[in-house]
């Protein structure tokens, strides 16, 4: 099917994960090898992007539950932004919105871990 | 049962050759004169039928023990030495006994009599078979059909036996002549081609040279020695003329066909190796074409692989290099450990850095050897490049100890095998996916059996509800489920739910919730707390990376009102007054969330029930069904179809809607089960305000 690409970015303390294309069974491995080098190397704060990501399914979906407790064990999160809104409606049928922490554009979800840090202190 | 009848047969032979030799005896006994012609001529029939008794029954003999050339030799030899052995002690010991019978009066003398008669069958008896196995050696390896050259031989020196019989008048000893040496011009021109020397071994060649020459010798011995004074020729003079004169003939075969021998041997030996080794590389390759499609293991092929390689080539070790992921690893290594392989493998990737062969390339290995730590020494390696789709997956390598470089006809044999080695590896690889392949089809069908029982097989059948469903699973199994519960005469139930992930593993997980809500259906009358037990139970057998969404509804009969609580699900539609309604209580799908949050964010709706009302349950497989342009289905397009036929019958709206959506992705393949239920309360028909509808399972298979 449709081709699924991830990169990733650090600002900060923070790493961003950008998803394109189509995330459904088949490609979701790729986004699990992206999570386990994260925390391999100890980053624990993810923003994941949304904004070019055209599809999502069920075992898209089973990835973020596969990583968030571990990256909540370690005072960090996965925050999720910039859904389209199919997308989104996916995500919002599920009940994800009660369980993750999902903004409209990447910055607010980074501020937001650049303020708990700061709350911390 | 062909065995058992030529031994029959044999035995027969044997017994036939018996009867005659004794017959024979008692002829020579009581008619001991040879005066007469008549019964001389008796006398030589005899022997001839006692000769050709035993010849046959040999003959069959042979067939059955497909003995080779060279055991023939040898047995010639061992007779040859025998006759010899008669030769030269019936000079001695019978010579006196026949002096002695010259001098006694009695005309017949019991012993002398007996003994020869003993000695000229045993003597008959070496000779037949000494010709049977010139007969033998030389129809050995023939191509042509040489038949008559043979039988004419044949007939000549039985012509040349039996006129032996002539020489009493000296007039016709002219014929007795002529057939003789037409029988040595005809036994020359027989032994002049012998075939059979090229296909034994130069082992068995150096072997035959030297008994072909000692042979060759004891025949000429033997023919010297039956000179027409000798005790021998006397006494098978005296038995039959004939016997003789076969004798001498098969002694001149003999000498003539073993020098030949020798001389064709000997110059067979210089080009033996050569000829050993094409017949090698000869039967590598049949073995090999056999081995290509019947190797169906990797490991296993790459070693019959290395080995084959080092026998074609002469080499004292093989292996294969073979790229893994941009490493090279070898394998199947053959007489070589696998650190020695490694060395020169690092070592040839230092000084040929591309390593991109076209064919086999020879490398001296003679500096490297000084200076490495290889635990043997070798001198000469090939490597061979192993192609599949004109790229280079691995090398074969063979290494030489010895002194001898590789030639031209090595990299022949190399690059012929290593073309070969290719395609039984790439086969090997098909056959290991096709068989992953054909095991995940077995498996998906397991899963779409699986999911077939699970479903329910048809619509209940109730007095105030019209229920029409259609399932159409995927080609990968999805892992939809509905199911209807008439728990008592107030209480219906439903629950539809979508199982996250694909295949086997998402129909055991819907295997497993249809028991969960079969069971909390009875007990629990609140669709909420039915959706929260049915999220602890899962907690114990989801992993993290499933979940299942669903939505559970439940329709009190009596008070015609509706409850519903949704967890994850798509959310159920209401379509009243034409309009749709989504219905779409808070709740997190099952297995996200195992905290009382869980709980807590769940609600239910409760709505009273009004006559047509129609209840539509779904999952995303239609919302996200795709066309050509992949473009969703969409929620707009499903609500407008749904509100166009809201006035019809469930049956009618579902195949409405799938008729729609089947239209709209075309040929574009399905990825995810499509599951629709249609509930409708209280049908009112217009026409005629009868409660009127049928209920049927509509399970559409694809």
């Amino acid at each position: 099917m449709a081709e699924f690409s991830t990169s990733t970015k650090d600002v900060g303390e923070v790493s961003i994960i950008y998803l394109r294309g189509y995330l459904d069974a088949h490609t979701a491995p790729a986004l699990e090898n992206t999570f386990s080098n994260l925390i391999e190397k100890g980053k624990y704060m993810t923003v994941v992007n949304f904004k070019e990501l055209a599809y999502i399914s069920s075992a898209g979906l089973g990835v973020f539950m596969a990583f968030i407790e571990k990256m909540r064990e370690n005072n960090g999160d996965i925050k999720l932004s910039s859904m389209n809104d199919k997308v989104f409606n996916i995500f919002d049928l599920l009940g994800f919105p009660l369980l993750y922490e999902i903004y409209k554009t990447e910055d607010e979800a980074v501020n937001k871990f650049i303020e708990s840090k700061n709350l911390e202190k | 049962m062909h065995f058992e009848l030529s031994k029959l047969k044999i035995n027969a032979r044997f017994q036939f050759f018996i009867w005659t030799t004794i017959i024979l005896f008692f002829f020579k006994f009581f008619i001991p004169s040879s005066s007469s012609i008549a019964l001389l001529i008796i006398n030589e029939i005899l022997v001839g039928i006692d000769a050709a008794a035993f010849i046959f029954f040999l003959m069959d003999w042979l067939h059955i023990k497909k003995v080779n050339p060279l055991s023939l030799v040898m047995n010639i030899g061992i007779l040859t030495a025998l006759i010899f052995f008669f030769i030269v002690f019936a000079n001695p010991v019978l010579g006196e006994l026949s002096g002695a019978t010259k001098s006694t009066p009695i005309k017949f003398n019991l012993i002398y009599n007996l003994i020869s008669f003993v000695y000229s069958i045993i003597i008959l008896g070496s000779v037949s078979y000494i010709f049977l196995a010139f007969r033998e050696l030389y129809f050995l390896k023939q191509k042509r059909n040489v038949n008559t050259y043979f039988n004419t031989m044949v007939v000549f020196i039985v012509l040349s036996s039996y006129s032996t019989m002539l020489q009493q008048s000296s007039d016709l000893l002219y014929i007795k002549d002529t057939f003789f040496i037409i029988s040595i011009l005809l036994i020359i021109f027989n032994s002049i081609k012998i075939s059979w020397i090229a296909f034994i071994i130069k082992k068995e060649k150096k072997i035959l040279l030297f008994l072909s020459i000692i042979i060759a010798i004891l025949f000429v011995l033997n023919l010297a020695s039956n000179s027409e004074g000798s005790t021998n020729h006397q006494i098978l003079m005296n038995f039959s003329p004939a016997l003789a004169q076969f004798l001498k003939v098969n002694m001149i075969y003999g000498a003539i066909y073993f020098s030949v021998l020798f001389f064709t041997t000997l110059f067979h030996i210089p080009t033996a190796e050569a000829f050993d080794r094409k017949a090698q590389e000869v039967s590598s390759l049949q073995y090999f074409s056999k081995l290509i499609t019947e190797v169906f293991d990797f490991d296993d092929l790459v070693d019959t692989i290395s080995e084959i390689a080092s026998k074609i080539s002469s080499a004292d070790a093989s292996w294969i290099v073979w790229k893994d992921n941009h490493t090279l690893k070898s394998i199947g290594n053959k007489s070589i450990g696998f650190l020695d392989a490694d060395l020169i493998t690092g070592f040839i990737k230092e000084t040929k850095s591309d390593l991109e062969l076209n064919g086999t390339e020879f490398l001296n290995l003679e500096k490297f050897q000084k200076k490495s730590q290889l635990s043997e020494p070798y001198f000469f390696i090939s490597i061979s490049p192993l192609k599949m789709h004109n790229e280079t997956k691995g090398f074969l390598f063979t290494a030489r100890k010895n002194n001898f470089v590789f030639d031209d006809e090595d990299k022949n044999a190399l690059d012929t095998f290593s073309d070969y080695a290719s395609v039984a590896i790439e086969n090997s690889h098909l056959f290991e996916e096709s068989l992953v392949k054909e095991r995940l089809e077995k498996e998906l069908d397991l899963a779409r059996e699986v999911q077939r029982k699970i479903l329910p097989s048809k619509n209940p059948d109730h007095k105030d509800l019209n229920i029409s469903s259609v399932f159409i699973p995927a080609f990968e199994v999805g892992g939809d489920y509905y199911d209807f519960f008439e728990i008592d005469k107030d209480n219906f139930g439903f629950v539809i739910a979508d199982v996250s992930g694909k295949g086997i593993s998402a129909a055991f997980i819907m295997a497993e919730v249809k028991g969960i809500f079969e069971s909390l259906s009875k007990t629990i009358r609140s669709p909420k707390d039915i959706l929260i037990k049915a999220n602890e139970i899962l907690q114990r057998t989801l992993d993290r990376k499933s979940f299942v969404s669903a939505a559970y509804g439940l329709i009190d009969l009596e008070n015609e009102t509706l409850k519903i609580s949704r967890a994850g699900h798509c959310p159920v539609l209401l379509l009243r007054n034409k309009t749709a309604e989504n219905m779409k209580p808070s709740g997190i799908g099952l297995g996200l969330n195992f905290t009382e949050h869980f709980a807590n964010t769940l609600e239910e709706l409760k709505i009273d029930l009004q006559e047509n009302d129609t209840i539509v349950l779904y999952t995303d497989g239609i919302t996200e069904a795709k066309n050509k342009q992949l473009e969703d289905f969409g929620n707009t397009l499903f609500e407008k179809i749904l509100l166009e036929n809201c006035d019809k019958s469930a049956d009618e709206i579902s195949n409405k809607v799938i008729r729609e959506v089947t239209l709209f992705s075309q040929n574009n393949p399905q990825h995810d089960d499509i599951t629709l239920v249609v509930l409708k309360w209280k049908q009112k028909l217009k026409n005629d305000g009868e409660k009127e509808w049928q209920n049927s399972a509509l399970q559409l298979k694809m």
